[in-house]
């Protein structure tokens, strides 16, 4: 078997034992090892090179950022500020028909501008905004499936771990990637609310309004989320005002919400032990997927697959339009069953370098952006679609009583409007490029 | 064929170095040993690691040959740091001769022990590169610089700027941030990380003293080298050491050149230090060339003597 | 005995993720005090000298404190499309293998940055700025990678019990 032929068959062995439940860094890490022992004849270089690779990987400046950004995470589901963006919400929307479903959505968006991760801005927002949706007497379907499409903003929205993951492989500077997802973040939000506007009118229910709240009340609401408007500007505006790298921005971001939750009065050691804890399961689940991807591109490398594959797919005078739309559409149908932050983490390495031979018209660095942004909104509907998605599941959780199927069908308009913001984010790219043209 | 070396490398395939050095020298060694040698070529870190780890893999067998900067590993080569010292290079293609010369005749056996040197080099001279121009040495005093070696940054730190450690890459980011004011790097490396468009000012140092380089070395794993046949062996060796070591030095200097165009086209300034100016920061630079003597005879390493010793090799590589 | 040894697995799992968690607070706290002092320089404030090495250096020990958790919490993603189509006993057999292979990993983790960390020191490598001993930054990993193997050690012990048909013990997430 030639080396090449190695690595296409590593391909059905990483899906097969994906397929039987390994963990994804372990199916890597394994096929890598295994798969550059059998390209070299020996484990040795392989063994020579982890002598080195888990230190430099872990401890890898650019990559410091994740832990903070979970970390901020945390401390702001602590602080008690979910709350009080769901009132503000309210106060201006939920006088309307659908207005609490929009309300929710809305403070998902503002949850989601201080914190980088959809799993936890879909649990804390579905903790303080599903009680209320039921006890007005929204659907099950409509409740559930409004959260956790509203939960993908937390990443949708910058700041956003997938999008610096994705930065850090695509070598693309971070500051004008969140600048790029501004935008098209702000447009997703507006799609969920059209959609719960257009869902409450085809399909009348019994919801009861919230009553109209006087303009001096919503502002004093609007005053109570401060510290979320402060710790945004800080971090996302911090970063290209000019005054930190993104790891400081995670670093500030990170003390900003702990102080929010150390003056809300929710920070004890038992608070603040579990937020390490959920800190730490994710940080190991994305830190050894980075490992296990690095050992397995690695391999590929030293087979010279992605090479040759580059080589040829430039050599095929393919349009790049089908191309994107072949990768797009992959993506969204992985996105069914697998977990977002691995899928860029195996495919960005594989896929990028052969994305770049393509010409879309545009400059290298305005590709690299636009095409990252399609690639965050493509894999964050995996989020929200069956079989498996996570923000179904986590909302779910939270109403025992309602069938998962149910949660399932709630998402599916959601989702709709995730494919129709991609097909015009696609057909305008400057609607993502527009405000990184002004800025920088 | 007989072999196939890998060959492994942090920069990317369109840098002066793996595209006019590395990738003609190995093609004339695959074509002197009419095919028998194949080299593959794995440029910017495709088979994993970051750039430090660049000498244990070629220590340890993980590729066959790999470049790198001793600088990347501080401590580590002590020796070769000489070149590196303030105001110690003169032309780079001499300086580069003398580090081979250096060598061949003592750093082999002492710190490059565990490999097989294949070139060793220094690029072109460093200057600063400012926000907001550095026209004496009173305007170092609190600029936040990156600086790229150890030596070099004890050199800042020692003109009243504050040294900050971060890779290559992410200069333009920390540019553009103001988490630095300024850097110093050769011309050659301006255009791939598009300094010009960055800052406005760059200056140079007048007189034929550089204010710093960076050592480059091209290793072979020990046990590739020695179990190749005699004939092939003497095939690398023909193509490499002084040879290579001066194509390297000539094309990274002869690259400076392109990268100052663009800035004068951006109609950045490019400011000259006069031969005064110059002298006030070698005096300057002195506690530095102290310390680093010190330094060296802490560790067992007459620091002085290879001080005199590199110096006279430049100035006979000069006259050659 | 196996209640004492789960006792044990979670206490240094929960002990290195909350070692972990306090080096990231401290880094935090690290990196606020060098952008004021950065931003401060005109009035003779300092930033931290060596403050990406700092970061670098704590966040590699971080992230291996948070391997033992990360395992014993089973954090770690996977896609459970066949998860309850297989037979109970398929999943019991195939959470073994994945735990044996995982014991693996982390032996040899920990057995390869131990030679790691001997390279760096008997080379003397130090960081550009701070000029820390890299080997003590390798020392610093290796506390969590030795706890990660224990850990892992504990998990294939736990599958088997699973596999055998033991019920699951109460502290188990
Ligand atoms: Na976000
Ligand atoms: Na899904």
């Amino acid at each position: 078997m030639s080396d090449f032929d190695l690595a296409l068959w590593s391909f059905p062995v990483l899906l097969l034992l994906i397929f039987l439940r390994f963990p994804i860094a372990l199916a890597m890490l394994l096929v890598g090892f295994f798969g550059t022992w059998m390209v070299t004849g020996s484990p040795m270089m392989m063994l020579a090179q982890l002598k080195s690779l888990t230190y430099s990987t872990f401890s890898q400046y650019s990559f410091s950022i994740i832990p903070l950004f979970l970390l901020m995470g945390q401390f702001a589901t602590l602080s008690g500020m979910s709350a009080s963006l769901f009132r503000a919400a309210e106060g201006f929307l939920g006088h309307r028909k659908g207005g609490m479903a929009m309300s929710a959505i809305g403070a998902c968006a503002g949850f989601g501008a201080i914190c980088g991760s959809s799993l936890a801005t879909a649990a804390t927002m579905g903790q303080v905004a599903l009680p209320e949706l039921r006890r007005y007497g929204y659907p099950n379907t409509l409740a559930t499936g409004a959260l956790a499409a509203g939960g993908t903003l937390g990443i949708l929205i910058p700041p956003s771990v997938i999008l610096v993951i994705y930065a850090i492989l695509a070598e693309q500077n971070i500051a004008k990637l969140f600048v790029a997802a501004i935008g098209p973040g702000i447009l997703a939000a507006l799609g969920y609310m059209i959609a719960v506007a257009v869902w409450v009118r085809v399909s009348p229910n019994s919801a009861a309004l919230a009553p109209r709240v006087p303009w001096g009340e919503r502002l004093k609401m609007l005053a109570g989320i401060w510290p979320v408007l402060v710790i945004f500007v800080a971090v996302v505006g911090g970063i290209y005002l000019g005054i930190f790298t993104p790891t400081e921005a995670a670093a500030v971001g990170a003390a900003g919400t702990g102080v929010a939750a150390l003056f809300s009065g929710q920070m004890s050691w038992k608070t603040f032990s579990q937020s390490v804890y959920s800190t730490a399961a994710s940080t190991a689940m994305i830190f050894m997927i980075v490992l296990g991807a690095g050992i397995y591109n690695s391999f590929l490398a030293l087979t010279q697959l992605p090479q040759e594959t580059a080589a040829w797919v430039s050599m095929q005078d393919l349009s790049p339009w089908i191309v994107l739309a072949v990768v797009l559409v992959m993506y969204l149908a992985f996105g069914c069953i697998m977990d977002s932050l691995s899928m860029v983490l195996v495919t960005v390495p594989i896929i990028y370098p052969i994305m770049i031979t393509l010409d879309f018209g545009m400059s290298f660095d305005d590709f690299g952006l636009w095409f990252g942004v399609l690639v965050l909104i493509v894999v964050e509907v995996g989020l929200i679609t069956p079989p498996v998605g996570m923000n179904l599941f986590i909302i779910n959780n939270m109403a025992r009583d309602v069938p998962i199927s149910e949660t399932f069908r709630g998402a599916l308009p959601f989702v709709l409007t995730d494919i129709v913001r991609v097909v015009i984010l696609t057909l305008f790219p400057a609607l993502t490029l527009g405000l990184v043209w002004a800025i920088y | 064929q007989d072999v196939t070396l890998r060959l492994h490398q942090f920069l990317p395939p369109q840098a002066p170095l793996p595209a006019h050095v590395i990738k003609p020298w190995a093609e004339s060694i695959e074509e002197a040993s009419d095919g028998r040698i194949e080299i593959q070529h794995f440029d910017a870190m495709a088979l994993g690691g970051t750039p430090p780890s660049l000498m244990d893999q070629a220590r340890d067998g993980v590729v066959d040959i790999s470049m790198t900067l001793t600088g990347y590993t501080p401590g580590r080569f002590p020796r070769s740091e000489v070149f590196e010292l303030p105001f110690m290079m003169t032309s780079p293609v001499a300086t580069s001769l003398a580090f081979w010369d250096l060598v061949e005749s003592d750093l082999q056996e002492s710190e490059f022990k565990d490999v097989h040197v294949l070139g060793a080099w220094v690029h072109g001279p460093g200057l600063v590169h400012s926000r907001d121009g550095v026209t004496s040495l009173e305007d170092m005093q609190g600029l936040k610089l990156r600086g790229p070696t150890r030596v070099i940054n004890d050199l800042l730190a020692e003109l009243g700027a504050t040294p900050v450690g971060m890779p290559l890459p992410g200069i333009p980011e920390a540019l553009s941030t103001g988490v630095i004011d300024a850097t110093v790097i050769p011309w050659e490396v301006t255009p791939s990380i598009r300094l010009a468009e960055l800052l406005d000012n760059h200056t140079e140092f007048g007189g034929d003293r550089a204010l710093y380089t960076a050592a480059i070395v091209m290793v072979m794993n020990k046990r590739s080298y020695d179990n190749l046949p005699d004939d092939l062996k003497a095939i690398i060796d023909e193509q490499s050491g002084a040879k290579l070591s001066q194509l390297a030095a000539e094309v990274m200097w002869e690259y400076d050149a392109p990268g100052r165009k663009i800035a004068e086209d951006a109609g950045n300034t490019i400011v000259t230090l006069d031969e005064a100016e110059v002298a006030r920061w070698q005096q300057a630079a002195l506690p530095v060339v102290d310390r680093w003597v010190a330094e060296m005879d802490g560790k067992g390493i007459d620091g002085m003597a290879l001080i005199d010793q590199a110096q006279g090799l430049i100035k006979k590589n000069e006259t050659e | 005995m196996y209640a004492l040894l789960s006792r044990l697995a979670e206490l240094i799992a929960r002990g290195m993720a909350l070692l972990g968690g306090l080096a990231l607070v401290a880094l935090v706290v690290m990196t606020c005090v060098s952008i004021t002092g950065r931003a401060l320089i005109p009035v003779g404030l300092q930033p931290v000298k060596g403050d990406f090495e700092l970061i670098s250096i704590g966040m590699g020990f971080a992230v291996f404190a948070f391997l033992p958790w990360g395992l014993y919490a089973r954090a770690h993603a996977t896609v459970d499309l066949f998860l309850t189509r297989f037979p109970a006993r398929v999943n019991r057999v195939i959470d073994l293998l994945s735990d044996l292979a995982f014991l693996g990993v982390a032996v040899v983790m920990a057995w390869r940055l131990w030679l790691g960390m001997l390279d760096k020191k008997s080379y003397y490598e130090t960081t550009l700025i701070l000029q820390f001993d890299m080997w003590q930054a390798y020392a610093l990993a290796l506390v969590g990678a030795v706890a990660f193997a224990l850990v892992a050690a504990f998990c294939v012990l736990r599958s088997a019990r699973a596999l055998a048909g033991y019920a699951e013990e109460a502290g188990h997430v």
